[in-house]
């Protein structure tokens, strides 16, 4: 029965329109006039599945205030299958679509590959119990965002501001009007305010081309065999109420196997963990067979093909690795430049919460949040860091706490974030102007945002060819400084900065009863 | 005699703007150092009053009305202070209603169009936001006014042909392309220059660096003031920052004038507004540097009060 609207229609809809939410929310993860964001623009992690189980195996209380959505993603997926990749996740539709365009590939992978993505999530989950969470380099929603704001989206905004700036500075009839005239637009709407950069862009744009790539592998080779996400809905599907009939292939005909894009119709039956319920299947069978029915699950609808042995291997895997990588001696000792946005919660528990998605470093107003490659250990990869000589915190901005979905950032109010210590400016005196070369300078005591100001400065004799001269020199009031680190992102001298931010008397770092 | 000498008095101003007028026609950009700003006696307009928008208009009439200053037609930039990322009661900022009258006076005097901007410290949204500017830009409706962040791509590096410490540094071009300029800074204090005034105001027209400017602020400042002029210069002091400045954020540090200062001279202006932190014009090194350099008048017993 061919229906006006088709399903598969419906699901092409339904996936382009999230994946333009999706885009258009990053767009507004943005100050925007309003020092409360407009839209819920981490939208995608309050309904991410992985980003609620790192917050649940974290210490501390669940986040439930925005988590909840992702409770419920966990229910229908339980009550329907796995939807969510076939429907909604961003990244999946990102696959599909470059699929479309570059093609695919057609070998076939043995069945056991579809193991690693149980394996990675149940290493993961033991790892992240143990103290070790690592979910976000895998979660494809973080890999999927974290990718547009550190590397795409930089991009597109340089190629295009730079074909704008062009024809601005060398007039072309008629091109340079026309693009003038559309500028407003792209730059009000589209553009970035101040233009991005981050320090992994090209590592993040690699890692995101080899996932995209694989499709070239096989089709949807990161949703069937890597994804973790795609695991935990898998085994939430297991017992499904949504029933695809006939359950397999049937013994006439091959295009099953050929067409569905997770091969999740086999000889045996109905791999219940790999269908994504996109309904090709409904559309391509040539004798119109296939239904999706309500009901129990059948005996062709099939589990994932786990031992016992590989799950417990798994477990012991993630639990021997945990404990080793949090024995290492204390980054912010290791690290004294290690600083964190405001609000972040002490090195430890921000560790086990943070979902490296980026949205932070997104909506970070002063461009001071950028990703750690090894600033924070080897386990704090694209963690967010404030890099105070390309950045500051602005003093009245309170916009990483709105966007952290899982409390790796607390939602500070302005005048709690305002007494929050990120850390301590101290003067490097061999380069410092005044102190090195007795010239005037105090751009930093310009600056400095608090309302008694931390950096002051004092009046000294000094020695000059002309005689004896009256020179304005600077100095930090510890009890004061906040570490926001305006002063060190505009010390005018070329280079290393002469007043540099460390990370001394941080308000997150819990009292040690030890040392 | 009091007649004459205003009869005078805008004489000497019209021949002044017909000879910037002859200036601006050539087509270079880095303007013609200007020696017929500094006119013989400058006037210098200082009013008292709460009623802000009263206050403006008292103060410009003092001076001959806007229409003295812009003409039918013209292109006027509004340079107000928007530097900080601070609301109008903490004193950071040229107060919004100080610049929404001013901008209705220009339009009252035929501008075609008004521009406004700062190149500021802060997150330049934050602060045309908080500094309620915007909101009072908007409130005017107008199609012809326009509140703009400043843009990289229209910054030009000029020659500075009479500097002292800079020889060449970059320059918003909009502010020099405008018929007219208007400076309106808000009266602070500040670390290195010892107050921020008219003359420092500029530093929002110009792109590069510019803590390194800090190294020698005073001619430094009279550099730049060589290659942007302000026509009328209007210092706001409606309320001034004390102490902390320029940024501030204490309202214990801001002390309520209730004054505008106002002349075509930048120098009697600012020189004038030292007096209000109880400090003489030769105290303040960019005055003094400015009026060694031409710019105008410090000795304010050879300013004409009007």
């Amino acid at each position: 029965m061919k229906k006006l609207l088709s399903w598969k229609k419906a699901r092409l809809a339904v996936q382009l329109l999230c994946l333009f939410l999706f885009l258009w929310l990053f767009l507004q993860t943005e100050y925007r006039g309003s020092d409360t964001l407009a839209y819920p623009v981490g939208l995608l992690f309050r309904i991410d599945p992985l980003a609620a189980l790192a917050s649940a195996l974290a210490p501390g209380a669940f986040a439930w205030r925005a988590l909840w959505p992702a409770l419920v993603v966990v229910a229908l997926t339980v009550l329907l299958g796995r939807f969510f990749c076939g429907w909604i996740c961003p990244l999946g539709t990102t696959l599909d679509g470059v699929g479309a365009l570059v093609g695919r590939g057609r070998s076939v992978r043995r069945s056991s590959w579809r193991r690693v993505k149980y394996v990675l999530l149940i290493a993961l989950a033991a790892s992240a119990l143990l103290g070790l969470q690592l979910m976000g380099l895998f979660d494809p929603l973080s890999l999927f965002l974290r990718s547009l704001t550190l590397a795409l989206y930089p991009a597109f905004h340089l190629v295009l501001s730079s074909v704008f700036d062009f024809f601005h500075a060398h007039r072309v009839p008629v091109l340079t009007p026309v693009l003038d005239g559309i500028y407003p637009f792209f730059r009000d709407h589209l553009l970035a305010f101040h233009p991005p950069s981050f320090s992994l862009a090209l590592f993040t744009l690699l890692t995101f081309l080899a996932v995209v790539l694989l499709e070239k592998v096989e089709r949807r080779f990161w949703c069937r065999n890597l994804c973790p996400l795609g695991a935990l809905l898998g085994l939430c599907s297991r017992w499904s109420l949504l029933q695809r009939v006939p359950a397999g292939e049937c013994t006439d005909c091959r295009v099953c196997a050929e067409s569905c894009r997770m091969g999740a119709a086999t000889a045996q039956g109905q791999l219940k963990g790999e269908c994504l319920l996109c309904l090709d299947c409904a559309e391509y069978c040539p004798r119109e067979r296939v239904s999706f029915r309500w009901g129990r699950p059948g005996e062709r609808a099939l589990g994932p093909d786990l031992s016992r042995r590989t799950v417990v291997t798994s477990l012991a895997a993630g639990a021997l690795v945990a404990p080793v990588a949090r024995m290492l001696p204390p980054m912010r000792l290791q690290n004294p430049y290690l600083l964190r946005p405001p609000g972040a919660v002490a090195e430890d528990d921000f560790l086990r919460r943070c979902i490296r998605c980026g949205e932070c470093m997104k909506v970070c107003i002063g461009g001071a949040l950028h990703p750690a490659f090894g600033q924070a250990g080897a386990t704090g990869l694209w963690t967010p860091l404030l890099v105070a000589r390309l950045g500051y915190c602005e003093y009245n901005c309170t916009l990483c706490g709105q966007v952290c979905p899982t409390g790796a950032i607390a939602l500070l109010q302005k005048p709690e974030k305002q007494k929050t210590v990120i850390g301590l400016a101290v003067f490097d005196k061999n380069r410092c102007l005044p102190y090195a070369r007795g010239e005037e300078c105090l751009v930093c005591e310009e600056h400095c945002p608090t309302g008694e100001k931390a950096i002051v400065f004092d009046l000294k004799t000094v020695e000059s060819a002309e005689g004896p001269r009256i020179l304005k020199v600077p100095r930090v009031i510890p009890r004061l400084c906040i570490g926001c680190g305006i002063c060190e992102t505009r010390c005018p001298l070329d280079g290393a900065s002469a007043i540099r931010v460390v990370n001394e008397g941080e308000s997150r770092q819990p009292r040690d009863i030890w040392s | 005699m009091e007649a004459m000498e205003r009869r005078d008095f805008i004489r000497r101003t019209l021949q002044a703007a017909l000879s910037l007028t002859v200036a601006g026609a050539v087509p270079v950009l880095d303007l013609w150092p200007l020696k017929a700003a500094a006119a013989d006696m400058p006037a210098l307009a200082v009013r008292t009053g709460a009623d802000i928008p009263r206050l403006v208009a008292e103060t410009l009439a003092a001076l001959g009305g806007m229409e003295h200053f812009v003409k039918r037609g013209e292109t006027v930039v509004v340079k107000p202070n928007i530097g900080w990322d601070r609301t109008p009661e903490q004193g950071a900022n040229t107060h919004p209603l100080v610049v929404k009258t001013v901008v209705e006076h220009c339009l009252e005097a035929g501008a075609k169009r008004v521009l406004l901007f700062d190149r500021s410290c802060n997150d330049p949204r934050r602060c045309y936001v908080q500094s309620g500017i915007e909101a009072a830009i908007a409130a005017l409706g107008s199609s012809k006014v326009t509140l703009q962040h400043v843009e990289r791509r229209d910054f030009q590096e000029l020659d500075i042909r009479q500097g002292k410490e800079l020889d060449r540094w970059s320059f918003y071009r909009p502010a020099l392309e405008a018929d007219r300029f208007i400076n309106l800074p808000v009266a602070k204090d500040h670390g290195i220059s010892v107050l921020t005034l008219g003359m420092k105001n500029i530093m929002g027209v110009i792109g590069g660096n510019r803590g390194q400017l800090h190294r020698n602020i005073a001619e430094s400042l009279a550099d730049i003031n060589t290659v942007v002029h302000s026509d009328l210069t209007l210092i706001d002091a409606t309320r001034i920052l004390v102490d902390n400045g320029p940024q501030g954020g204490r309202l214990s540090d801001v002390s309520r004038r209730d004054t505008l200062i106002a002349s075509a001279d930048i120098v009697a202006a600012d020189s004038f507004a030292t007096t209000l932190f109880g400090l003489r014009p030769e105290q303040v090194p960019s005055v003094v540097a400015g009026a060694r350099r031409g710019l105008g008048i410090m000795d304010l017993n050879k300013v004409k009060r009007v």
